[in-house]
């Protein structure tokens, strides 16, 4: 391909984040948007989960990971879109400018108008935690792996028939799912946390279903033979206990695909791993945008997707000239308590631009709290404040403070109070 | 299967296949025997990947005269075979006088060897290398000990041996040695052949390999050595290979750059019963941390990409147990404990100049055809920033490990070798594949896919 084939909008990663972007593009009449992934199909890590779940909050069905993902690239017909898989972004300028690889792009500089980063995340797996042990030739898995496994149809080998699942989020009830699709006999779900991290009654679900669920528990190691997982050792208030089992899946512990950025302009905050951003989802470099789990810690598709739908909206609104392309605003400061929370950065300005209402800050907490509320204040004045009762640690929090019509010059900040 | 060849080597880790390459230079017949499906899969796989000098191996020991060779002819050869070296030097660190005294004592002793070194008194440490932890009295800097590419070397050895006649044997472990009129009959899992001189490398299991000779002049005393891998990040903080001095009963835990771009913290050094228990420990762990707190506290955050565990062939000898029995057709090469990668040309060398003429009278070949792998160095061209590469190629353009970015024409071309790897640690260690921090979450199904499709071909 010669020439210059850069597109208008850039878009990294065709999961629900950016693909939701170029459906929000295309409705606001922004056409010549090319949306690379450096996978070998479009869909993010939806594609490859096959259990029901996906999408409510975005398209308020409960799809399947690819029913999800057609009904978001049924969106895409007929819109100016091109999707080019394959094709990585390997590192991004000032400018925009992206360079790519990719089987028909080869390697190149492309500087479209806006760029939206959209490149998600993965889990850690057992050497990032550095869990002592043996090692196996298979069986030690995340669940982002088992699936793809899964799914792409990869025998495990024959002596794998039974796993443990590590971790109580969310996504571990989604590993167990595919787990036992797979033919496997979870054994057990452990988590280091006093209680079951993902809904309680999910929790309850899994032991009728004969998975022994054990909390503020930890694998000390895990024991091996021969190349192949024996056992883990697990311990805690009990003691160490030795459980049989031919593989582990490591799940959760996000950390957010930012290969492509590091060294590059696009400031990275130290708590999500993640782009900052502002809730124009503008990061620190001119047109470069951000939206879905490259963001935060794991997000729902569906979120996700309308995070990307959003970031797409604000890219309009650039391109026309109605808001600036670089964030901006003050740091919001967060109180001790709080993981994390994006957007970073509010832009008061923005307040008097149409369309900003909907703009949730999202947030976490390190700890478990009850009786607590978290508070959104622009010097002493409160803009807004979460009533829940009990703020879950690895919970969305979501505030809707809408447009805060405050001087620029007053400190935003998150507080937890009474 | 079965077969008469003169040289029977038994063994496919790094120094197996130095030989086997070195031997491959004379009409000679010789097969090159492995037990595991992949070359390289014992204690070849799990080290610290320098190219030593030879500098801190004690003087006088034929270890010190084949590391130093090794690591001429490495130097002066391996650019021909593809393979990397990158000169980063090293630092010898002391915190107490005690240290200071050995440093200095060294420092004299290399260069009444005619090594390169030289003293670095502390303000100098940490102007060179800001990031040290404090407390540091003063190192002596060795300049040319460098990083290599442990896992494609004896790959390129082998390669390099198969191209010049030498058979090459997987998954044939030998399980039995009959003494014949001349030399030995080998029996494997499917037959037996015959060898008039046997060599035996078999490393971690070289002891067990001469046994089946009757042969129990050693013992292997396993000495098992932990990892800690850091990702790419931490190679901006540290590139140089740092150690502390060595005390009289270990060399300590290094901070060393990889050839493929990260940092290795490692290895422990502790006497285990089992040479198959490679674990990693929450102590082993907690020495690495120690090691990261006091000599490089920037590095205390970086992220790991993964843990392991290599095992040294040590016995309960210091040095080498090259044992020539010629008159018995049967030469071991045992012992080859911490110092085997750099040593390995000078190893075969030696084993050679003990072969021929002692044994056989065998004339060196005129010509010897050349090989070459690729370059897994970070610091090399990777396949995908050459443009005219990925476009008369499209596949070196499509990233399948997204980590490391190794393409699928790398992994195309692993498996089309005619050394294919046959395991996926075998594929990981030819192409880098799923080295990376992710560890396979993005493209362990798709490399097993890549792996799978081309065994059902065969
Ligand atoms: C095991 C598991 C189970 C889940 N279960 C549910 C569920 O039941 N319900 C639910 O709603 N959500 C679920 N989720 C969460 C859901 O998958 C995510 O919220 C969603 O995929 C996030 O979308 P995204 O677009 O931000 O990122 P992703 O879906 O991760 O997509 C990112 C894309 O970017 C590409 N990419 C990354 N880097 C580059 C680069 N440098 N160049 C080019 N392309 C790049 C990747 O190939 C990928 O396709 C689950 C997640 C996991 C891991
Ligand atoms: C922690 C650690 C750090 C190290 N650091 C360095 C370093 O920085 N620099 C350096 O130069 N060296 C280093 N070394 C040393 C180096 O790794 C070894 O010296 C070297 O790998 C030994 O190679 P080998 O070929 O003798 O043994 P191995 O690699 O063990 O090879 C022996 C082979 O013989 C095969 N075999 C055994 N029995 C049979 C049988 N019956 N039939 C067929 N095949 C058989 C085995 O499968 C194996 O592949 C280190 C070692 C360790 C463990």
């Amino acid at each position: 391909m010669a020439g210059d084939v850069s597109p208008r909008v850039l878009i990294v990663g065709a999961g629900p984040a950016g693909l939701a972007a170029a459906h929000a593009l295309s409705r606001q009449g922004i056409g010549d948007i090319l949306i690379i992934d450096r996978d070998d199909a479009p869909g993010g890590l939806p594609r490859f989960c096959h259990h029901p779940g996906f999408g409510l909050e975005y398209a308020h069905w409960p799809y399947s990971g690819p029913g999800f993902v057609k009904s978001l690239l049924r969106d895409l017909k007929g819109a100016d879109v091109r999707i080019e898989c394959r094709t990585t972004l390997l590192s991004l300028k000032d400018g925009p400018e992206a360079q790519v690889v990719g089987p028909s792009l080869g390697l190149r500089s492309i500087r479209p108008q806006a760029v939206i980063i959209a490149t998600g995340i993965r889990e850690s797996n057992r050497g990032n935690l550095a869990v002592p042990g043996g090692r196996a030739e298979a069986g030690i898995l995340t669940t982002g792996q088992l699936q793809q496994l899964v799914a792409r149809k990869v025998p495990l080998p024959q002596h794998v028939k039974s796993m443990i699942i590590i971790g109580t989020e969310h996504v571990a009830f989604s590993a167990i799912w595919t787990a036992r699709m797979a033919g496997l006999r979870v054994k057990a779900m452990i988590g280091c946390e006093d209680r079951v991290m993902s809904f309680g009654p999910i929790g309850a679900l899994a032991r009728a279903c004969g998975i022994a669920v054990m909390t503020n528990s930890r694998v000390r190691e895990i024991e091996t033979t021969h190349g192949a997982v024996t056992a883990a050792i697990v311990e805690g208030t009990y003691g160490t206990r030795r459980l049989p089992t031919d593989g582990l899946v490591f799940t959760a512990n996000w950390i957010p695909e930012t290969a492509a950025l590091l060294g590059g302009p696009v400031a990275i905050d130290a708590r999500t791993g993640g782009p900052q951003i502002d809730q124009a989802m503008r990061t620190s470099s001119a047109g470069i945008f951000a939206a879905g789990n490259v963001l935060h810690g794991v997000e729902s598709s569906g979120w996700c997707a309308k995070e990307g739908h959003h970031a797409g909206e604000m890219v309009a609104r650039y391109l026309r000239g109605e808001i600036g392309g670089v964030r901006n605003g003050a740091m919001v400061q967060i109180a001790e308590g709080i993981e994390f929370a994006v957007p970073q950065f509010w832009d008061c300005t923005l307040a008097h631009t149409a369309g900003m209402r909907d703009l949730p800050v999202n947030l976490r907490m390190k700890q478990d709290v009850e009786g607590r509320r978290i508070a959104l204040k622009a010097g002493d004045t409160m803009i807004q404040s979460g009533a829940r009762k009990r703020l879950l640690r690895s919970r969305r929090i979501v505030l809707r403070p809408g447009a805060i019509a405050v001087p620029s010059a007053v400190r935003i900040r998150l507080d937890v109070t009474d | 299967m079965t077969g008469a060849y003169d040289i029977a080597i038994i063994g496919g880790g790094v120094v197996g296949t130095a030989i086997a390459r070195e031997l491959s230079r004379y009409s000679l017949k010789t097969v090159l025997i492995e037990a595991r499906a992949d070359l390289g899969d014992e204690s070849s796989k799990g080290n610290s990947a320098l190219m030593c000098s030879g500098v801190d191996v004690p003087a006088g020991t034929l270890e010190r005269e084949l590391v130093r060779r090794g690591y001429i002819r490495y130097c002066a050869e391996a650019p021909g075979m593809g393979l990397p070296i990158r000169k980063v030097g090293a630092i010898v660190l002391a915190w107490t006088q005690e240290q200071e005294a050995i440093l200095n004592k060294d420092l004299v002793d290399a260069h009444a060897d005619g090594f390169a070194a030289e003293a670095l008194d502390s303000a100098e440490v940490y102007r060179r290398w800001p990031h040290f932890g404090p407390g540091i009295r003063g190192g002596l800097w060795l300049p040319d000990e460098a990083i290599v590419d442990p896992f494609s070397t004896p790959h390129a050895y082998a390669l390099d041996a198969l191209e010049n006649g030498v058979e090459i044997r997987r998954s044939w472990p030998v399980r039995s040695a009959d003494r014949m009129a001349q030399g030995w009959r080998l029996h494997g899992p499917d037959g037996s052949l015959d060898a008039r001189c046997v060599v035996n490398a078999g490393g971690i299991r070289g002891d067990e390999v001469d046994k089946l000779a009757g042969y129990s002049d050693f013992a292997i005393r396993p000495r098992r050595g932990q990892y800690m891998i850091l990702d790419k990040a931490a190679r901006a903080i540290h590139d140089v290979i740092a150690m502390p001095a060595p005390t009289p009963t270990t060399r300590g835990i290094l901070i060393t750059p990889t050839i493929f771009g990260n940092v290795l913290v490692g290895p422990t050094a502790e006497d285990v019963p089992d040479r198959d228990d490679r674990r990693v420990t929450e102590a082993g762990l907690a020495q690495l941390r120690q090691a990261i707190a006091t000599m490089a506290p920037a590095l205390a955050h970086q992220p790991i990409n993964t843990i392991f565990a290599g095992m040294r062939p040590a016995t309960q000898f210091r040095e080498y147990q090259i044992i020539p029995r010629l008159s018995q057709g049967w030469l071991t090469v045992g012992g080859i404990r911490s110092t085997g990668l750099s040593a390995s040309l000078g190893i075969a060398e030696h084993v050679a100049g003990l072969l021929i003429p002692g044994l056989f009278d065998a004339p060196r070949k005129a010509r010897t055809r050349q090989i070459t792998v690729p370059d897994l160095s970070e610091t090399s061209q990777r396949p995908w920033q050459d443009v005219s590469r990925v476009e008369s190629d499209p596949a070196y353009a499509e990233m399948v490990c997204h980590c490391e970015r190794i393409s699928l024409g790398e992994i195309r071309d692993a498996l089309a070798s005619p050394l294919a790897p046959k395991t996926l640690n075998g594929l990981k260690r030819r192409t880098r594949a799923m080295f990376g921090r992710c560890q396979g979450f993005y493209c362990g199904a798709r490399v097993q896919t890549l792996l799978n499709a081309q065994s059902s071909a065969h």
